[in-house]
């Protein structure tokens, strides 16, 4: 059974220039090993390398040694036991990873060796995210370095207070691994909010390996859609217009004065002679100024039935929209909206 | 010589029916109620072209308008002297009832049913005469608060109060209601009356004893 320790510092060593490295480097072997290497003397670095290794060293500084013990023998063209160092490295740092652009490729070649001599469970990664709870999934990545059963947990604290246990998937994987955890109780309950540990466990034959994360789970409510009062895009129409100004109120009343003239003189009778055109010329001298005055005024608004039309189609719209959105909101109400994010501890692989 | 019954009191009865099933609108439920005082001129002519009066009046008429039924009712009192040319020796006075009730029919155009009473006072200086309406209305608008109207009315069943018989009896109008400001309105209509009456005066034969009217009403008004 192989079991790595958590190695987190190394990667801030690795990250760093080489002569800063060699300076933060606390074992006086190991820093002269680096210094060695820095300086193209390989077998001096192999030398101190392998010294640092039989001193008592942090698992950072100790998967350093391999790493310089390793990167020694690569230059040196002992691939063997560049890959054999390279195991001891990966088993104290499971996430360690080389730039294929910054490293010699028989040491990229002898590394790239090793992770898959080894069972690991690498660059476990769950997403922050945020969902409605039953309409979406946790995602949780990580790579397996060799052909294993890997089975994929959720442990967190129970609704009752007691520990609660989800699997999430039990699968034979190899290489980059992607699977989703839908969050919820047997019933179909969101699982209680608080932290989880997503632990992916992973066994060949006798060796087994497992890495972890912690994340929090937390409740929220759903937000509910606003009401609309509008639609985007689609404005309001006045709902009447201000006709071009014509001369057909002088026209009409022409022609109303003149049906009475006409309809007037008509309709006389021979026997009694012609009647008095006095009523009819106050009256119609009335309406022929009437006209006259209304075709020089702006003309009345009217109604625009295309734009009332279309206002009402709208109306009718909005409201359907805002009945769908209210049926919605209801639903809404009930749900719960879960939110994944990384706990403040970060688990260490085992 | 049979005296008709228009000339009694039969008209306003049927007035109020008229204006009862018509919904005319009272208060409230009015779209659009004008009442006005009003002035008149009138000339008058009845048998032949001898007997010819003219005058004036004063009166008053509501208008009303709601949805698409429309309903007026114009009284008017009229003193009538003898022109000129005239042959008759004295005048007389008259007072003259309308009431129409319309309904809307398309933009423009509405029927109408109503009544026309007429009664002269002393009794027998000229002919009284009832009659029922049947006619169509002409209404468009001018403009803002302006409305000109043209009629034409069928007189129907007419009654004399001298007796008679009227086969064509017809009355055309002209209408005008102008908001001249605020609720103040100012209403006139023109009304030009012919009754083609026929008398059969002690059974020797129908002669022709038509009447002629023409009136025009001047009013300011307030509208509701």
């Amino acid at each position: 059974m192989t079991t790595c320790r958590g190695g987190g510092l190394f990667l801030l060593a690795v990250l760093a220039p080489a002569a800063g490295r060699a300076q933060a480097l606390q074992n006086a072997t190991l820093r002269r090993a680096q210094q060695a290497y820095d300086n193209l003397e390989y077998r001096q670095a192999l030398a101190f390398g392998q010294a640092a290794l039989r001193e008592r060293l942090a698992g950072a500084e100790r998967a350093r040694a391999y790493e310089v013990v390793a990167f020694s023998y690569a230059a040196l063209d002992s691939i063997l036991k560049a890959v054999d160092a390279f195991k001891q490295m990966v088993l104290i740092d499971p996430e360690r990873q080389l730039d294929p652009n910054r490293v010699s490729p028989k040491a990229y070649s002898a590394f790239d060796v090793a992770l898959r001599q080894v069972l690991l469970v690498r660059q476990l990664r769950v997403d922050s995210t945020s969902f409605v709870a039953g309409q979406g999934a946790v995602p949780i990545r990580f790579m397996v370095t060799q052909p294993a059963r890997v089975v994929t947990r959720a442990i967190g604290v129970g609704g009752g207070g007691g520990p609660a246990n989800f699997l999430v998937d039990s699968s034979a994987w190899n290489g980059q691994v992607n699977l989703s955890w839908s969050p919820r109780l047997p019933n179909g309950d969101p699982v209680p909010a608080g932290s989880y540990t997503v632990v992916v466990e992973a066994r060949l034959g006798q060796n087994t390996f497992s890495a972890s994360q912690q994340i929090r789970v937390t409740h929220g409510r759903v937000d509910t859609l606003p009401h609309l009062t509008s639609l985007p895009g689609y404005q309001y129409l006045p709902e009447t217009e201000i006709p071009a100004q014509t001369w057909r109120p002088l026209g009409v009343a022409f022609l109303y004065t003149g049906g009475a003239l006409i309809g007037t003189l008509g309709l006389e009778s021979s026997s009694l002679g012609a009647s008095s055109k006095r009523e009819l010329g106050v009256v119609g001298a009335a309406a022929l100024v009437t006209g006259f005055v209304m075709t020089l005024r702006r003309p009345a608004p009217r109604p625009a039935e295309g734009n009332i039309l279309y206002n009402r189609l709208l109306t009718e719209q909005i409201a359907r929209r805002n009945a769908d959105i209210a049926k919605e909101n209801v639903a809404r109400r009930q749900q719960v909206q879960l939110t994944i994010g990384p706990s403040l501890k970060t688990g260490a692989p085992r | 010589m049979s005296r008709g019954g228009w000339g009694g009191g039969g008209v306003v009865p049927v007035a109020m029916v008229l204006l009862g099933l018509g919904g005319w609108p009272t208060g409230a439920g009015a779209q659009h109620l004008t009442v006005a005082p009003q002035a008149v001129l009138v000339d008058y002519r009845e048998v032949s072209s001898g007997l010819r009066y003219s005058g004036s009046g004063f009166g008053g008429v509501a208008t009303g308008h709601h949805g698409k039924l429309s309903a007026v009712a114009s009284v008017v009192r009229l003193t009538l002297d003898p022109t000129d040319q005239s042959t008759a020796g004295a005048g007389f006075k008259a007072t003259q009832l309308d009431a129409w009730v319309g309904y809307d029919v398309a933009s423009h155009a509405s029927v109408e049913v109503g009544i026309l009473r007429r009664t002269a006072d002393p009794e027998f200086a000229a002919q009284s005469l009832g009659a029922l309406r049947l006619g169509v209305r002409s209404t468009y608008d001018l403009g803002p608060g302006a409305t000109v109207s043209f009629r034409v009315d069928y007189l129907a069943a007419p009654k004399f109060s001298g007796g008679g018989r009227a086969a064509f009896s017809i009355d055309l109008g002209l209408g005008l209601d102008v908001r001249l400001a605020g609720r103040l309105h100012g209403v006139v209509d023109y009304a030009f009356e012919r009754v083609n009456r026929k008398t059969n005066p002690g059974g020797t034969g129908e002669i022709d004893a038509p009447i002629q009217q023409t009136l025009a009403r001047l009013g300011l008004g307030i509208g509701f």
